[in-house]
């Protein structure tokens, strides 16, 4: 692995990201893609058609689904002719764990949607926004101080905003 | 309703207390979100929407065209102050405001800057009350063939303005196009798509999939490098003052490249898929050319200020003529300016100026009122602009995740709209990451119900589908999209040649 040999070779253009890694992501990418549209493309099919018009429902999503998968298609033939000469790049593993802290917050976010119904919309928020504040840098003292402020006006400000302000409440919580 | 009628229902409306406080707070938050390196303008309006759902149209459209408004001009702040640009449209500010902040006049960068917003922001609206009204009487006219190729039309010059492969511009249109069908058809009502889900029987909530693509996953984009994440050194030291007439008088002094810049910032932004982000760099390329001293620029000179700075101002009325006159988009910005017309039950599309004259007006309006308020804000709160970008983003980006969350919650206050908006932001993550433009997508998806009304209107009319191709204007445009396909298909081509033998 190679983590710290970035795209030297091809720093211009659209070169930039023919590192084997991404070349094949776009490949598998579109392939996924295409695959999925063609199920969704004979899914249409079962649409009912219309007496009054000579397109049915089903008509305008099919003909967008067609070009959907031709579309991935063409771009799954360019990644795969374009796999020959890319050049070698990190792992799947580097170029996550470059992205290590992007990963953590999209999974910190994700968990903030999943418990607030349960801790309800103040107490997700404000655990989510300390926590979060915490995993980019403000570890202790001042920022730390900062970060508790902040979580605690926008996890209650925005509660008491919307539910009082704008009249629409926000979930309060299944536990309570 | 006559136009005098209209005209004064319009300033009653717009001239509330409620209204103007929420086009203040707006025209704040605006200027705010744009300086904030990392935080775009349409992050800001994305977020604004769902607050607007409460209020009367009027007042809602102009609290986000105030936030429209400010975010054109935040973006110099960072862009002189630290020399990042803020937003994207204030690339070339950091040519000339930067060079002249490091050199001992940021007062004066800033104030030249804030000047050509406010004076690029009056050019433009002026342009779209004087275009849009004809532009729709013309549009009217159009037959659902001619409007099926317009929005073709639309969706090709999109594709190829934006990021740099036309096959993945094209392929986010259709993904686009394919979103916005899930859910009811929009003439019968047949549910399509929905697999028996309550999500989706009324089809992918916009907004989620809005601040899904526009915030959470740009914002994940915002955090990849830990180094960067202590932003905000201050590089400019000392008082900030301002002279507010004296700049005044210097931009004013620059008629030509003031004027030139705005019309170069309202053609750009009235074509969809090009905002500020283009137009700020064409002008400041123009206004160079036209210079008797080219050389000059790049040192910290007064004329590129007032070119990027009035280019990309201007863009935000240029956006609005093919909203309003046709019922498309200029940018995604534009798109939920539409988005929030139609949450409020209004048709947006070339009748509306005759259906809702005094919300058009009202739209005319407050276009002038927020350049006001961003000028008056602008000069008065000068000296407090270092510390706004001084915040940093390990602040940022958290807070405003949560802003996401309110905003996907809003709308129907189901949390299983989180859980979509969690979907579709690290989809479009993926999406930024594997090099996909994402604006075509958001256009797709507004343009997706009127691109299948249209087309499905016009085989009820006649079977015949020659007709798209016998019919003049249809032809002219379907022509028009085939030509900047191929154009952008060879620009393509020939950059490739010169990598391949360099």
């Amino acid at each position: 692995m190679s983590a710290n040999n970035p795209s030297a070779a091809a720093p211009t253009g659209p070169a930039a990201d023919s590192t084997r890694g991404a070349v094949l992501a776009n490949l598998l990418f579109n392939l996924a893609l295409a695959a999925l549209f063609t199920a969704l493309f004979i899914d249409a099919g079962e649409l009912p058609s219309s007496m009054w018009e000579p397109l049915g429902a089903g008509a305008f999503p099919r003909l967008v689904l067609g070009a959907l998968i031709l579309f991935n298609l063409a771009l799954a033939l360019q990644a795969a002719m374009a796999l020959g000469h890319a050049t070698s790049g990190g792992g799947t593993l580097a170029w996550l764990y470059q992205r290590r802290l992007a990963c953590a917050t999209l999974a910190a976010f994700a968990l903030y949607a999943l418990a607030m119904p349960w801790l309800g919309f103040p107490l997700a928020s404000l655990s989510f926004l300390l926590a979060v504040q915490w995993l980019l840098g403000a570890r202790r003292g001042r920022r730390l101080l900062v970060a508790a402020i902040v979580a605690v006006a926008f996890g209650l400000g925005l509660h008491l905003l919307f539910g009082q302000v704008f009249q629409i409440p926000l979930p309060a919580g299944r536990l309570w | 309703m006559p136009m005098t009628d209209a005209l004064l229902s319009s300033v009653e409306q717009l001239f509330s207390l409620a209204t103007l406080i929420s086009m203040l707070i707006g025209v704040v938050a605006g200027v705010i979100a744009a300086a904030i390196p990392g935080f775009t303008v349409t992050m800001a309006i994305v977020l604004t929407l769902p607050v607007t759902f409460s209020m009367p149209p009027l007042q809602g459209v102009a609290t986000m065209l105030a936030v429209y408004v400010g975010g054109c001009s935040g973006g110099l702040i960072s862009a002189a102050l630290l020399g990042i640009p803020g937003t994207p449209s204030s690339v070339a500010t950091t040519f000339d405001a930067y060079p002249m902040a490091r050199g001992g006049e940021p007062g004066r960068a800033l104030g030249l800057g804030i000047w050509a917003s406010f004076f690029g922001a009056l050019i433009s609206a002026l342009v779209l009350i004087v275009a849009a009204p004809p532009l729709a009487l013309i549009a009217v006219k159009l037959g659902p063939w001619e409007y099926f190729s317009l929005i073709l039309f639309a969706i090709t010059v999109v594709a190829s303005l934006v990021g740099r492969s036309i096959l993945k511009g094209l392929m986010m249109s259709l993904l686009g196009l394919f979103v916005a069908t899930v859910g009811p058809d929009p003439m019968m009502g047949v549910p399509r798509f929905t697999f028996d889900l309550d999500l989706l029987a009324a089809g992918l909530p916009f907004l989620v999939v809005l601040i899904g693509i526009f915030a959470v996953s740009q914002l994940a984009g915002e955090v990849e490098n830990p180094e960067e994440l202590r932003q905000g050194q201050a590089l400019i030291q000392g008082r900030l003052t301002v002279r507010p007439l004296v700049v005044m008088r210097e931009v004013l002094s620059r008629p030509l490249n003031l004027l030139r810049s705005s019309l170069v910032g309202v053609v750009i932004g009235a074509v969809p898929g090009a905002g500020g982000s283009i137009a700020n760099l064409i002008a400041y390329d123009q206004a160079k050319r036209a210079s008797k001293t080219p050389e000059r620029f790049g040192t910290g000179i007064a004329d590129g200020v007032v070119a990027s700075e009035s280019g990309n101002s201007a863009t935000a009325g240029g956006g609005l003529i093919p909203m309003i006159a046709l019922g498309i988009p200029g940018s995604a910005v534009d798109a939920v300016l539409m988005a929030a017309l139609m949450v409020q039950g209004i048709s947006v599309g070339p009748r509306l100026i005759m259906d809702n004259p005094d919300l058009v007006y009202g739209m005319f309006l407050a276009m002038f009122l927020a350049a006001g308020m961003v000028l008056v804000f602008c000069l008065l709160s000068l000296r407090w602009f270092l510390r706004i970008t001084e915040i940093p983003k390990s602040i940022i980006v958290p807070v405003v995740l949560v802003c996401c969350a309110v905003g996907a919650l809003a709308l129907n206050n189901r949390v299983t709209d989180l859980y979509l908006l969690i979907g579709v932001g690290l989809f479009g993550y993926l999406l930024a990451k594997l090099d996909y433009p994402l604006a075509p997508l958001v256009l797709g998806v507004i343009l997706g119900p009127i691109a299948e009304t249209n087309l499905r209107r016009a085989l009820m009319a006649d079977e015949s589908w020659t007709l798209f191709f016998t019919r003049p204007i249809s032809l002219a445009l379907l022509v028009l999209a085939a030509l900047s396909v191929a154009f952008s298909v060879r620009r393509v081509l020939r950059d490739r040649r010169r990598t391949a033998t360099r």
